[in-house]
C-alpha cells in the first residue's frame, strides 16, 4: 500500500547494496567497490535493445522471469498472483513451461520475439532443476522451434 | 408568464440541426464545435437513469470505476464502489516525499524527496485531442500546465556515438532536414526526378528547399551565418566588445545516420506526442482526487474482490475484507461494471460467457518502469539549459524527463530519470524489473551520469516504480495486437447478463486516461440503454 511516512525528514539513505550515493563517493575505497558493484548490476542488461544476449540459464532468468516470479522462483500473490515456480506442479511438463515462455500466459507476455530456440531452452533447463524442482528431462532448442507460433519470424 | 430563454445545449443544436439540413450539416457543425473527428467523446452522456430503484456496483476505484460511478449517480443510480487497496486513484498516482509502498516480492520502495518535485509512476502527459480528459479536467476543476515533450535543447544520446557527447535534439532535426534537402536538390538539378516532378512544381520546390533546409547558393548545407540563425551559434552573438559571433557546425550526413540519433528523433513523431502536451499542476494524482472528491463517500477500499456470480437478475460480488484471506463477504446489486485490469480478473472466478473467459485471458500486459532521482539543484537548467522537455539514450535507462514547473527555483529538484515500456520491443523494462528499488537507483545513476556528470556530486535521493510488481494491475496495459482484437475485443467490450467490463483494456487507446474515460462512458451508455429497453 502507498503510505505518507511522517518520519521521512530524518529517514537516512540507506544503502543497500554498494549504491552510488553521494556520501560512499567520497571515500576513494568504497568508490572502488561501487564501480565493480554497478558493473555487475549493467551487466544484468542485454547488450541489445532488442534481443536478450546472455545465453546461460541463469544470467536469463535473472534478467527476465525474476522479475515477476520473484529470486527464488517463490512468485508472489496479492490482489493478483505471479505464480511460484517452485514446488508447482506444472514444471513437470517442459513442453508446458517453454510453450508459456514463447507465447505468454494469461498476463504474462511471452518472449518468443525476444529469444533464440537455445535460450528459451536453456531458461526452461534452468527452472525446472532450480528452487527445489529437479526434472531429469531437459528440452533440446529443436523442440522448442517446434513450439513455435507458424507465424513466428524467431 | 416569465419568458424563459431557450439556451439549448450543444446536443440539442446539433440534433436542431440534423432535423433541417441533415446529417452532413449535423457532421460539419460537431466539427466547428470541436466534437467527432478526434475522440470518440461527444460530451456527457445523455442517460435516462434507472426506472426504479437500481444499483450498480463497480469492481476498482481507478479513473474509470470513478467516472462510471459520478455519472451514474448524476442519473439516478445507487452505486457503490469496492477497491482492493487502501487508496483511490489505480494507475493515476503520484509519489512525493514521504510515500512508502510495499511491491510484490516484500521491498520497500521509499520516496525522501525533500524538495515539491514528484515521480509520476504512470500517466504523465495528456494530448489536446483526448477530450473526455480535459473536459473532466475542466468540469472538476483540474488546473492545467504545459509538458513539454519536444525540447530542441534536449539531448539525443547514443553510447557509441560522437564519443558518447550528447547532440542537442534541434541541432538533430536541423541537420537531417538540411542534408536531406541538399539530396533532394542535388537529385533535381540533375533531372533524376524529371519524370516525376514538372517543371514549374521543380523550381518551387528547389526554392523551398534552399530556405527550408538553410541551403547556400550552390543548394549545399554548409555552415554560414543563416544556418546560425536557424541552428544557433558557436559564439553567440553578444553586446558591447564581445567576441564576433560565429556559427555553428553541422554534422555531418554519414556519421549522424550510423549514430542512431535520427531514429531517436521519432520519439517526438506520433500525434499523440504532439505539442502542446497538458500535464495536471502538482502531479498527475490531481486527476483521481478531483473523481474522489465526487465519489470517496460510495467507495469501500480494502475489498479484494474474488467472484462475480451473476444470474438473469443480479450479480453477487463476493471480496475479502482486508486484503488475501481476509473474512469473505457479498454485495449483491442489479448491475456490476467491471473495472479489475484483465492481468488481475482473469485469476478471478466470473461467471460469463466462455467467450468472454477466453478474452480476459487473452491479453498479456506490458511491461513498464520508472525511477525518479532528486538532485540538489537544476543543473540541467542552469549548466546546460535544457528547461523542461525529455532527453533519449540508447542506453538501457531509454530516456531523461525533466520537470515541467519550478523552473530557475533554487533547490532540490527531482528527475524522471529512466522510464521505459515494452511496447517498442526493447528488452530492457524486464532486466529493471528484476532489480530492488536500491538496485534501480543505482542503475539509473551509473548510467545517467555519462548524460549528465553533474549527478556525481549533486545526487540527494531517489525512488522507483516497478508496474509488474503491483500486485493489483500485474503490469502496466493491455498490450493488445491486431489479431487479438479481431478475435477477443468486441466480446470482451459486450455486457454479458448482468455485467460489462470497463477499463483502458476495453478501449482503442491502451494505456492512455483516454481510453479508459471513453470505455467507462460508453459502459454506462450501453448499460443505461439496456435498462431502459
Ligand atoms: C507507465 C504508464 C504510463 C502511462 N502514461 C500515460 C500518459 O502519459 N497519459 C495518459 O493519459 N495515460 C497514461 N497511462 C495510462 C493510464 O494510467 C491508464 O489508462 C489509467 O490510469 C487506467 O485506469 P483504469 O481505471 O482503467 O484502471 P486502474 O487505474 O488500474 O483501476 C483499476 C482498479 O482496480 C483495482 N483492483 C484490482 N484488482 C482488484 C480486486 N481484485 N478487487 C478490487 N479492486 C481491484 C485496482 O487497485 C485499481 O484501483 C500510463 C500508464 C502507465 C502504467
Ligand atoms: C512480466 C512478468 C513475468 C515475467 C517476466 C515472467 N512471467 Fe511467468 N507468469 C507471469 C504471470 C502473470 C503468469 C500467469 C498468472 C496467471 O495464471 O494468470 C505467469 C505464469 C507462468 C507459468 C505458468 C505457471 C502456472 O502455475 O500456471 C510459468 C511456467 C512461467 N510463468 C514461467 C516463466 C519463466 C520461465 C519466465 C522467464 C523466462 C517467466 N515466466 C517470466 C508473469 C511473468
Amino acid at each position: 500500500m502507498l503510505t505518507r511516512s511522517l518520519s521521512y525528514a530524518v529517514v537516512a539513505l540507506i544503502v543497500m547494496t554498494g549504491g552510488v550515493s553521494a556520501q560512499q563517493s567520497a571515500d576513494p575505497q568504497v568508490t572502488q567497490g561501487e564501480e565493480t558493484d554497478s558493473e555487475n548490476l549493467l551487466e544484468r542488461f542485454s547488450e541489445e535493445s532488442e534481443r536478450f544476449t546472455q545465453s546461460e540459464g541463469e544470467a536469463l532468468y535473472r534478467t527476465t522471469c525474476q522479475a515477476c516470479h520473484m529470486e527464488d522462483g517463490e512468485g508472489s500473490a496479492g490482489a493478483g498472483a505471479h505464480p511460484p515456480l517452485a514446488n508447482n506442479p506444472k514444471m513437470n511438463s517442459k513442453h508446458f513451461v517453454a510453450g508459456v515462455i514463447l507465447i505468454g500466459y494469461h498476463g504474462m507476455p511471452g518472449f518468443s520475439g525476444m529469444m533464440s530456440d537455445e535460450q528459451v531452452a536453456a531458461v526452461t533447463n534452468y527452472v525446472r532443476t532450480r528452487f527445489g524442482n529437479d526434472y531429469p528431462d531437459p528440452i533440446a532448442p529443436e523442440q522448442v522451434e517446434a513450439l513455435r507460433p507458424p507465424d513466428d519470424s524467431d | 408568464m416569465a419568458m424563459t430563454p431557450f439556451h439549448p445545449s450543444r446536443r440539442q443544436l446539433l440534433a436542431m440541426i440534423g432535423q433541417v439540413a441533415g446529417a452532413a450539416a449535423m457532421y460539419q457543425a460537431m466539427t466547428s464545435l470541436g466534437f467527432a473527428a478526434e475522440s470518440g467523446y461527444s460530451g456527457e452522456p445523455d442517460l435516462q437513469g434507472p426506472r426504479g430503484r437500481r444499483r450498480v456496483l463497480i469492481l476498482g476505484a481507478g479513473v474509470a470505476g470513478m467516472l462510471a460511478a459520478y455519472e451514474l449517480r448524476r442519473a439516478g443510480y445507487a452505486v457503490k464502489i469496492l477497491e482492493y487497496q487502501d487508496r483511490i486513484g489505480g494507475r493515476c498516482l503520484t509519489l512525493r516525499g514521504g510515500d512508502r509502498y510495499t511491491e510484490m516480492g516484500g521491498h520497500e520502495i521509499t520516496c525522501d524527496f525533500e524538495g515539491d518535485g514528484y515521480l509520476n509512476p504512470g500517466p504523465w502527459r495528456l494530448p489536446v485531442h483526448h477530450r473526455a480528459v480535459f473536459d473532466y479536467c475542466r468540469r472538476l476543476g483540474v488546473p492545467m500546465q504545459p509538458f513539454i515533450n519536444k525540447n530542441n535543447k534536449a539531448y539525443l544520446h547514443s553510447a557509441t556515438a560522437f564519443g558518447g557527447q550528447p547532440q542537442r535534439v534541434g541541432h538533430v532535426e536541423k541537420d537531417m532536414r538540411g542534408h536531406v534537402s541538399e539530396l533532394l536538390a542535388k537529385s533535381l538539378n540533375q533531372g533524376d526526378l524529371d519524370e516525376t516532378v514538372s517543371v514549374e512544381d521543380r523550381e518551387k520546390l528547389l526554392e523551398g528547399l534552399k530556405e527550408w533546409g538553410v541551403l547556400d547558393s550552390n543548394y549545399r548545407y554548409r555552415v554560414s551565418d543563416e544556418l546560425g540563425d536557424v541552428r544557433g551559434w558557436e559564439i553567440r552573438p553578444g553586446g558591447g566588445l564581445m567576441p564576433d559571433k560565429k556559427p555553428s557546425q553541422p554534422i555531418d550526413l554519414s556519421p549522424l545516420l550510423h549514430s542512431g540519433l535520427w531514429d531517436q528523433l521519432f520519439n517526438f513523431h506520433d500525434y499523440l506526442f504532439e505539442p502542446p502536451m497538458f500535464e495536471p499542476v502538482g502531479g498527475m494524482d490531481r486527476i483521481s482526487d478531483a473523481f474522489a472528491r465526487e465519489v470517496a463517500d460510495v467507495i469501500q477500499l480494502n475489498a479484494r474482490v474474488i467472484r462475480i456470480a451473476q444470474n438473469e437478475n443480479s450479480v453477487t460480488v463476493s471480496y475479502e475484507d482486508g486484503g488475501r484471506g481476509g473474512t469473505v463477504h457479498q454485495e449483491t446489486a442489479d448491475w456490476c461494471i467491471c473495472t479489475i485490469p484483465l492481468s488481475v480478473l482473469v485469476q478471478l472466478e466470473v461467471d460469463c460467457s466462455d467467450a468472454m473467459r477466453k478474452a480476459i485471458a487473452a491479453v498479456p500486459y506490458a511491461s513498464a518502469f520508472k525511477v525518479g532521482l532528486e538532485f540538489r539543484r537544476r543543473f540541467w537548467e542552469q549548466d546546460d539549459w535544457i528547461m523542461g522537455g525529455i532527453s533519449y539514450t540508447d542506453l538501457p535507462l531509454v530516456q531523461i524527463a525533466y520537470p515541467n514547473y519550478g523552473f530557475l527555483s533554487d533547490g532540490p529538484a527531482v528527475l524522471q530519470a529512466a522510464y521505459d515500456t515494452s511496447t517498442a520491443g526493447r528488452t530492457f523494462t524486464y532486466s529493471w524489473s528484476t532489480m530492488t528499488p536500491q538496485e534501480r537507483i543505482d542503475a539509473a545513476l551509473a548510467l545517467g551520469r555519462r548524460i549528465h556528470p553533474q549527478y556525481d556530486t549533486e545526487f540527494m535521493s531517489g525512488t522507483s516504480w516497478v508496474w509488474h510488481r503491483v500486485d493489483w494491475s500485474l503490469g502496466c496495459y493491455g498490450e493488445w495486437t491486431d489479431d487479438l482484437r479481431d478475435a477477443h475485443y468486441k466480446t470482451l467490450c459486450e455486457i454479458d447478463h448482468r455485467l460489462v467490463l470497463a477499463g483502458e483494456h476495453c478501449s482503442h487507446i491502451p494505456a492512455w486516461l483516454e481510453g479508459s474515460f471513453l470505455s467507462a462512458l460508453d459502459a454506462i451508455r450501453r448499460l443505461d440503454e439496456r435498462e431502459n429497453a
